[in-house]
């Protein structure tokens, strides 16, 4: 009995170490904390195991439990102190927590924390060029804007190096309105004209988060009732706040939204959705094509089903240890 | 400190190497074995080869990295473009891949685009490829002018019966599968259906329970329904290169907004159709990672003499060739051209009859995503495992009869809906599959989602009780000659080029089609037995619509029977400028002009054009003395 728990510490510890080598080879960004503090973990199971043979089933519980979060973490890397404590209330305010998880059991926080600490953070995949234009919130119907030109546009045949005046307006009528764009829809491809990477827009987005809940609800944030909290991020929705730090507050509305979905129903590789708790309660399989855990079921047949059938979902790690001979 | 590095010159430089790329790559690399010469043909993209088994078979349901992160798709850092409606506004960059998706993600890599769509095919109409014409014979000049002001509509060099030995050919090279068009009579006489020389190579895929329901209903309105033209193999397939090709497995991660890429190169793409039979021939060479920022002319005949592109360590390469075929995706096929000075450049002005200029020309839009109208529904006793099961476009159901002019489009008929011409593809059944990325974040995020509502709109919804039943009929879109291409005055991409630069608004013709079209698309979601069936509001032409952008725009670069407003020729060969013809580059890829929008993508109707092309090239590289072909 012993032996064969101690088999799975082995197989534990051989997968840990298998999907870590798997994840860098497809450039998923693991922290160092990750692994130790995964290690801790298995050597506190350990020592208990050791110490008491007769709590066995309650190990083997806890067992179970790191098995499945072979790839979850716990600890910050990017969020200050302050941030997580109000990020915190504000992920389980997008996503609360009734009979079912929410964003709390699912560590949205710590899917958010590692995604501003990697590439999204450091807005890895954007353009970030300038100019920086702003869109006039609202729609100025008197605004012109002149710009210069690049030098490698100016030097083409037929161009000058002047600045160029846009008037705005429509096709038959130019020059009555704006001379950019003039609201962008929230989440838009031009939407985001911010010279910050996403770090940095978090970071300012949150102190005038913290500054609006003091000066229109009376407090910070953490101690609104539940309902003020929905009330005030639906305020940043409707661009209420008249002050927001030079940012758009739908802007940041739309990106903590986003996040907080993303920790809730993204793998488990990337921090949340903790156990699959947002797979469980979507009803999403994963990557269980009906024969994961040997159901039996073929992908045709369900593509062709009329009535549903519930799977258990499979996480990328353990697609991945499966493929690599693991079980 | 990076060098310039002359390389070997070639009979053939393909720039950019998609899914065109590829057919000229392995028709002019094997053109020996037709009895032809052997070619030396180098291709040259910017982006990576990708392995579908060691890049996409573990990674591709990696949705936080590949379908919202976008890992295979063109880096926005290198290169961006900037969007504007109209040409009095500053345009804005595109800055970010956003979810649902705003702005084409662009193909990055061997293959091109191809290796994250539906592989949603088919074949455009005998009417597309004549619709000026035709529209002022059964409508007037008059009618045209009331759809589409300030249109830019032309015809097509050559007629559907022309294309469509080379539609068979494009066919068999991805290995399409389908069941002829629709036709009751398939003769080379129907005018209302692309008829077809021979069936597509595959059959479809099976059709899912909301496909079949639509057929039925279809039917019984009396329409000629027929599966879904689909470019993911529905079996093992060798191709006329002897290229092998595996069947899909239904694992349901395919096309849908998070565009997953295939891990069994079932979903057809250059890399595994064409590109291997040009690497098997001995006279390829295939350049990757590689940035094509000019092309070098001679200053006295004006042809083309090389490709200059970046290396990753930021050397210059020069690769002469004799003749040029321009694949890249249709930003910056355009965008190329206007960096280096080749054919005459579109000059927008507010009158039509003061534009001038072909390249940049008539840039139009394939989609109206989550805008203008749309009509949906739930179907009872019909839900299932839509997800993860299915692929990206096969076991739909289509119908033709409501788009091209395959219904009186007359004011009278339309009783009281605004005029239009054209008309769009209908249909149901598609289970695009994939996860959370595809189905939760392609609903939209907004103020509506947060709290309660989130919970209560997402507990079980991948395992729906019943279908939900939803289109938005892509109607048609006309070029007009206020949406273009041009070079942007002040973004540029890494290597401080400037950018492209699109200005574009959707045309009342789309709106217009929109609006009727949707009323038949109710009737038929009604026939189905769908309940609480509604159509949508309707937006307005130039209303806050400004921030939205099809991620289907095309055209831009086309093909023509003029050559003062065409930059391509009957053989695709360059005809521009007029004064002085570009003759030794020729082109295909998103550069039709004027085609009926039965799917989103303009890759159907360009890709017979790639053998067209191919054609055009083995000729032209015989001729005696270089010039236009006729």
């Amino acid at each position: 009995m012993a032996d064969q728990t101690r088999r799975e510490f082995l197989k534990l510890g051989l997968a840990a170490a298998a999907s870590a080598v798997t994840a860098s080879a497809i450039e998923i960004p693991l922290f160092n904390n990750q692994n130790s503090s995964m290690q801790t973990k298995l050597d506190n199971a350990n020592s208990q195991l050791n110490n008491a043979n007769s709590q066995l089933s309650s190990a083997n519980t806890q067992i179970s439990n790191l098995k499945a979060r072979v790839n979850t973490v716990v600890g910050f890397v990017s969020l200050s102190v302050t941030e997580q404590s109000l990020l915190e209330k504000i992920v389980e305010t997008i996503i609360p927590t009734d009979t079912d998880p929410g964003a709390k059991e699912a560590g949205a926080i710590y899917f958010i924390d590692r995604a501003l600490a990697g590439d999204y953070g450091q807005s890895a995949n954007m353009f970030m060029d300038g100019p920086h234009v702003l869109p006039r919130i609202p729609a100025s119907t008197t605004n012109t804007l002149s710009v210069n030109p690049t030098l490698s546009w100016a030097n083409l045949p037929g161009n000058s190096s002047a600045p160029i005046t846009y008037t705005g307006g429509s096709i038959g009528t130019p020059g009555v309105g704006a001379g950019i764009t003039s609201s962008p829809r929230v989440g838009s491809g031009i939407n985001y004209q911010y010279p910050l990477n996403f770090r940095e827009f978090w970071r300012v987005g949150l102190v005038a988060l913290q500054a609006y809940a003091n000066s229109a609800y009376g407090g910070n944030f953490e101690t609104l009732s539940s309902a003020n909290q929905l009330l005030l991020l639906q305020d940043l929705w409707g661009n209420k706040p008249t002050s927001f730090s030079n940012i758009l507050p739908s802007d940041f509305a739309y990106e903590l939204t986003f996040m907080t979905w993303a920790g809730f129903l993204m793998d488990p590789i990337y921090g949340g959705n903790q156990n699959m708790v947002g797979w469980t309660f979507t009803g999403f399989n994963g990557v269980n094509f009906g024969n994961f855990y040997g159901e039996g079921q073929d992908q045709k047949a369900l593509m062709v089903a009329t009535a549903p059938t519930r799977l258990k979902p499979a996480s990328l790690a353990q697609y991945q240890q499966q493929a690599s001979g693991g079980t | 400190m990076p060098t310039t590095i002359t390389e070997p010159a070639a009979d053939v430089v393909i720039l950019g190497v998609g899914y065109m790329s590829g057919v000229i790559a392995a028709e002019l690399s094997i053109a020996s074995l037709n009895g032809g010469k052997n070619y030396k043909v180098v291709a040259i993209t910017k982006g990576p080869y990708w392995d579908y088994v060691n890049d996409f078979s573990t990674t591709k349901y990696d949705e936080w990295g590949v379908g919202l992160g976008r890992k295979y798709d063109s880096p926005l850092p290198l290169q961006s473009a900037t969007i504007r409606n109209t040409p009095y506004q500053f345009a804005l960059p595109v800055r970010r891949y956003t979810m649902p998706i705003q702005y084409h993600a662009l193909g990055h890599g061997v293959g091109g685009a191809a290796q994250h769509y539906g592989g949603t095919m088919g074949r455009q109409g005998p009417w597309g490829y004549t619709q000026y014409s035709s529209t002022i014979a059964r409508y007037g000049a008059s009618f045209l002018d009331t759809v589409n002001p300030h249109s830019d509509l032309e015809d097509w060099p050559l007629t559907y019966a022309q294309y469509e030995p080379y539609y068979v050919e494009w066919e068999k090279a991805h290995g399409l599968c389908g069941d002829y068009n629709g036709s009751a009579t398939n003769q080379p006489s129907d005018t209302g259906y692309p008829w077809m020389s021979q069936n597509y190579p595959l059959p479809p895929s099976p059709l899912t329970p909301v496909g079949q329901s639509f057929q039925t209903a279809a039917q019984a309105l009396g329409y000629h329904p027929f599966p879904h033209v689909s470019a993911l193999a529905s079996q093992p397939y060798i191709n006329q290169y002897g290229v092998p090709v595996n069947p899909c497995v239904y694992d349901g991660y395919c096309g849908g907004p998070c565009d997953y890429a295939c891990e069994t190169g079932a979903k057809a793409n250059a890399a595994y159709r064409t590109i291997p039979a040009a690497m098997k021939s001995g006279n390829f060479t295939l350049v990757v990672n590689s940035f094509i920022f000019r092309l070098d002319t001679d200053p006295i005949s004006g042809l083309v003499t090389a490709a200059r592109y970046y290396d990753p360590q930021g050397n210059v390469h020069v690769q002469p060739g004799t003749v040029f075929f321009n694949g890249m995706w249709g930003y910056n096929m355009i965008r190329v051209m206007l960096l280096s000075g080749i054919g005459a450049p579109y000059v927008w002005n507010s009158s039509p009859a003061s534009v001038t200029g072909s390249v940049g020309r008539g840039l139009t839009n394939g989609y109206l995503p989550y805008r203008g109208t749309n009509v949906s529904g739930t179907l009872p006793n019909n839900g299932g495992n839509a997800y993860p099961a299915g692929n990206g476009s096969g076991g739909s159901v289509d119908i033709y009869d409501l788009m091209d002019d395959n219904f009186d489009h007359s004011v009278s008929a339309l009783a009281g809906d605004p005029p239009f011409i054209g008309g769009a593809e209908i249909g149901a059944g598609g289970y695009p599959g994939g996860g959370p990325g595809n189905i939760t974040f392609a609903g939209g995020v907004s103020s509506a989602s947060m709290g309660g509502t989130f919970k209560t709109t997402q507990k079980d919804k991948y395992l729906p009780t019943k279908t939900t039943l939803s289109s938005t009929p892509l109607a048609h879109d006309l070029p007009t000659t206020d949406n273009y291409i041009d070079l942007d005055p002040h973004y540029t991409d890494i290597y401080g080029d400037p950018l492209s630069r699109l200005t574009y608004d959707w045309t009342p013709n789309t709106y217009n089609g929109a609006t009727h079209l949707v009323k038949k698309v109710k009737d038929i979601f009604t026939q189905m037995g769908a309940q609480n069936v509604t159509i949508g509001s309707t937006v307005a032409p130039g209303a806050a619509h400004n921030d939205w952008w099809g991620h289907h725009l095309r055209g831009g670069c086309r093909i023509g029977a003029n050559q003062s407003t065409s930059v391509w020729n009957k053989w695709n060969q360059c005809w521009s400028p007029v004064s002085k013809p570009v003759f030794n580059i020729f082109g295909a890829g998103e550069i039709t002009n004027t085609s009926g929008d039965n799917v989103p993508s303009g890759t159907h109707v360009a890709g017979p054009q790639s053998y067209r092309a191919a054609e055009g090239i083995k000729q032209y590289l015989a001729l005696l003395t270089p010039g236009l072909l006729t």
